[in-house]
C-alpha cells in the first residue's frame, strides 16, 4: 500500500494532520484557562456602532454570507455564525435586517439559525420570515438584486462576508452611496482590495475565521484560534528551514548533482552532469510529489460475469 | 443519458442498465431516504440534534478518508482489488461519485424552498401594491416564462431527430427554440454583462476615494498604486527609462523594474501569508463544524 502515497504525497498529509492535532490540543487546553487574550479587531468592534446607527436612522442592516456556488461550506458557515451575532443586537434594538442569499442551501441554514437567535433572545415576535431572502444563484442577478434592495430599503449598515468575486464592487459602492457604514471580507484575496477601497472596515485573512472566537469569547473558539497562531509559526519555521535547507543544498552544487544521479540510478547522467536545480532539493521533492505514473501494479481480473455487457449501457 | 447507478465497471454503487437490480436498488435507496426524512420529523428536538452530528460526522468521515487513503494506481476497469485494504480504496472511489451526486441531489431539492421564499416575497409585494411593485411582477413573469421555454426546449432536445438544433436555421427550429435563445442568449446573458460592465465605473470612483493621501498607509498605497499603473504605460514608462539609462545603479529604477520588485517581494509573500492564515482557518472551523464542537449562532 505504501507506494500508493508516492502518488499523493504523505507530506501534505503528515502536515494536515499535525495541524488538525495541534488545533484540537487547544481546544481542550483552553477550556481550564480564563481570559485568553485576542488582540482588538477594528472591524468586528464597529458592529455595535454600525447597527445602533441603523437603529437611530430607523434603517435596516443588510448582510450578505458571500457567494458560494457548492452547497454550505465552512465560509458560508462562518460568514452566518457572525450574522447570528449581528442579528442578536438587531433583535435586541428591534432593528429591521436583511440576509441577502447566493443559493437556496445558504437560504435555508441561514433562516434556521436566525431564527434560532431570535427565539433564544425570546424575541421571536421581532423576526420577520422575510428578512430572509433568496435572491438569484446567478451571480450578477444577485449583485442586481441586492444593490435594488440596499438602495430601496435605503440599509444604514452593511455586511459583505465569505466568498465574493466580481460583484464585490457594485455591491460595497452601492452600499456607499447611500450612505451606509460598511464591514467586509472576502476570502478571495483578490476582492479585499475593492473592499478595502469601498468600505469602512475591512477583516482580512484570517481576521474572518477569528471573528466568532472574538465576538463570543467561547473557550472552543478561543482555543482554536490559539492553535492557529500556532500553526502558523510552524509554517513560519518550516519556511525557514525550507530556505536553510535549500541554501545548503544548492550551494553543494556538483557533488549533490552526482550523488543524486546515483540514487535514481541513472548512470548516464554521470557522464553528462546537468545542473543542480531547485527542483532536485529535499524540500522541493517532498512538497511536489511525482505522480507514480510509470508503475505498474497486477491485480486480479474480473470474471466477465462481473462486467457489464458491451453495449448494454455502461457508461452510456 | 447517465443515471446515477449505471457506470462502469460494476461496484457495490452500480447496476446493468435496465436490470432487475438496477430497479432494486433505486427502490431501497428511495426507502431508504423517506425512512430517515420521516424518522427525523418523528424524532423530538433534543434527539434530532444527534442525529445531524452523527449524519454530519460520517459525511466528514467519508471525505476525510477519500483523501487520506491512498486512491487506487493505475486502476483499469476489469481490475480486482488484491487485498481487503486496497479493496477499501477501490470502494472510497467507487462512492465518491455517488456521495457527490447525493450532495447535488439533496442541494438541488433546497432549491424548491428558495422560489417559495422568492415567490412568498414578490408575490406579498404585488398584493399589497407596494412600493416599486411592478418590478417584482417582472421578475415572476421572467422567472414563469424562462422555466416554460427552457423545459419545453429541453423536452423537444431529447427527441433524436431534433439533436441538430443547436442553432438558428436548423430543421426542427421552432417558436420555443427561439423563445429560449432570445431569452437566455438575447436577454440574459447580455444583461449580465450589462451589470459586470458597471464595475469598470466603479473601480474608478473607489479609487479615487482610497487613493488619497489621508494617513501613513494611504500614502504607501497611493505611491506603489502610482508607480505600478505608471510602469503599465508604455510612454511614460519609455521616457522614464531613458532618463535613468545607462547609470549602472539607476537602472534599478526603472519603473518596469521597481514594479516587478514590488510584486515579487512585496505584494506575493503578504499574499502568500495572508493565503497561510486563511487557510489554517478555514481548516479550523472545517474541524469544529465536523466535529460538532462549535455552538452556532454565536451565542454569548
Amino acid at each position: 500500500m505504501g507506494q500508493n502515497y508516492l502518488d499523493n504525497g504523505w507530506i501534505s498529509i503528515l502536515i494536515t494532520l499535525f495541524m488538525v492535532t495541534v488545533v484540537l490540543f487547544n481546544i481542550l487546553r483552553a477550556h481550564g484557562v480564563k481570559d485568553l487574550f485576542i488582540r482588538r479587531i477594528a472591524g468586528l468592534n464597529a458592529i455595535d456602532e454600525a447597527v445602533g446607527r441603523a437603529t437611530e436612522m430607523g434603517r435596516p442592516v443588510l448582510m450578505v454570507p458571500g457567494l458560494t456556488d457548492t452547497a454550505v461550506n465552512a465560509k458560508t458557515m462562518q460568514a452566518i455564525n457572525i450574522f447570528a451575532h449581528v442579528s442578536r443586537i438587531a433583535a435586541r434594538f428591534a432593528n429591521p435586517i436583511l440576509v441577502c442569499c447566493y443559493n437556496a442551501s445558504t437560504f435555508t441554514v441561514a433562516q434556521e439559525i436566525i431564527r434560532d437567535v431570535y427565539q433564544e433572545e425570546g424575541l421571536i415576535d421581532r423576526y420577520d420570515v422575510d428578512s430572509v431572502r433568496f435572491i438569484s444563484d446567478r451571480q450578477f442577478a444577485f449583485a442586481a438584486g441586492v444593490a435594488g434592495l440596499i438602495l430601496r430599503e435605503q440599509a444604514a449598515a452593511t455586511f459583505f462576508m465569505g466568498e465574493f468575486y466580481a460583484e464585490s464592487l457594485i455591491l460595497a459602492e452601492t452600499a456607499n452611496s447611500v450612505g451606509a457604514i460598511q464591514v467586509a471580507s472576502s476570502t478571495e484575496l483578490t476582492q479585499t482590495p475593492f473592499f478595502i477601497a469601498a468600505c469602512d472596515y475591512v477583516l482580512i485573512g484570517d481576521e474572518f475565521y477569528a471573528a466568532s472566537a472574538f465576538l463570543t469569547r467561547q473557550p472552543v473558539l478561543v482555543g482554536s484560534l490559539i492553535g492557529q497562531d500556532w500553526c502558523k509559526l510552524a509554517i513560519a519555521w518550516l519556511i525557514v528551514m525550507g530556505v536553510v535547507s535549500n541554501s545548503i543544498q544548492l550551494k553543494g552544487g556538483s557533488s549533490n548533482k552526482v550523488t543524486q544521479a546515483w540514487k535514481e540510478g541513472k548512470v548516464d547522467q554521470l557522464k553528462k552532469p546537468r545542473p543542480f536545480n531547485m527542483g532536485d532539493t529535499t524540500m522541493s521533492r517532498w512538497l511536489n510529489p511525482d505522480p507514480a505514473k510509470d508503475i505498474k501494479i497486477e491485480r486480479p481480473k474480473l470474471s466477465p460475469d462481473e462486467m457489464p455487457p458491451k453495449g448494454s449501457g455502461g457508461d452510456n | 443519458m447517465e443515471l446515477l447507478a449505471q457506470l462502469a465497471p460494476k461496484t457495490f454503487w452500480n447496476a446493468q442498465n435496465g436490470s432487475g437490480e438496477l430497479f432494486i436498488k433505486i427502490i431501497l435507496g428511495l426507502l431508504v431516504s423517506t425512512g430517515i426524512v420521516v424518522a427525523l420529523f418523528k424524532t423530538p428536538n433534543q434527539l434530532r440534534r444527534w442525529v445531524i452530528t452523527a449524519v454530519t460526522f460520517f459525511s466528514g468521515l467519508f471525505y476525510v478518508l477519500f483523501w487520506i487513503y491512498p486512491t487506487p494506481i493505475n486502476r483499469q476497469p476489469d481490475e480486482a482489488p488484491r487485498n481487503v485494504l486496497e479493496g477499501f480504496s477501490f470502494w472510497l472511489s467507487d462512492a465518491q461519485p455517488v456521495v457527490a451526486d447525493l450532495t447535488n441531489i439533496i442541494a438541488a431539492f433546497l432549491i424548491g424552498l428558495g422560489i417559495y421564499s422568492l415567490l412568498r416575497v414578490h408575490l406579498g409585494r404585488i398584493g399589497k401594491q407596494q412600493r416599486d411593485w411592478q418590478f417584482s411582477v417582472v421578475l415572476i413573469a421572467g422567472m414563469v416564462i424562462m422555466v416554460i421555454f427552457g423545459y419545453v426546449d429541453w423536452y423537444m432536445r431529447l427527441d433524436p431527430a431534433n439533436a441538430k438544433m443547436a442553432g438558428s436555421g436548423y430543421v426542427g427550429w421552432t417558436f420555443w427554440q427561439f423563445g429560449r435563445d432570445l431569452l437566455f442568449n438575447g436577454l440574459l446573458q447580455n444583461m449580465d454583462a450589462g451589470m459586470f460592465s458597471i464595475v469598470a465605473f466603479y473601480i474608478l470612483s473607489a479609487a479615487y476615494r482610497a487613493f488619497r493621501a489621508r494617513s501613513v498607509e494611504a500614502t504607501i498605497l497611493l505611491v506603489t498604486a502610482l508607480i505600478v499603473m505608471l510602469s503599465l504605460m508604455g510612454l511614460i514608462e519609455y521616457f522614464w527609462a531613458q532618463g535613468v539609462d545607462g547609470m549602472h545603479l539607476s537602472n534599478n529604477f526603472k519603473l518596469d523594474n521597481v514594479a516587478r520588485w514590488l510584486r515579487a517581494n512585496v505584494q506575493t509573500p503578504a499574499i502568500r501569508g495572508i493565503d497561510f492564515g486563511v487557510g489554517i482557518g478555514l481548516l479550523s472551523m472545517g474541524v469544529r463544524l465536523w466535529l460538532n464542537l462549535e455552538k452556532t449562532g454565536g451565542s454569548n
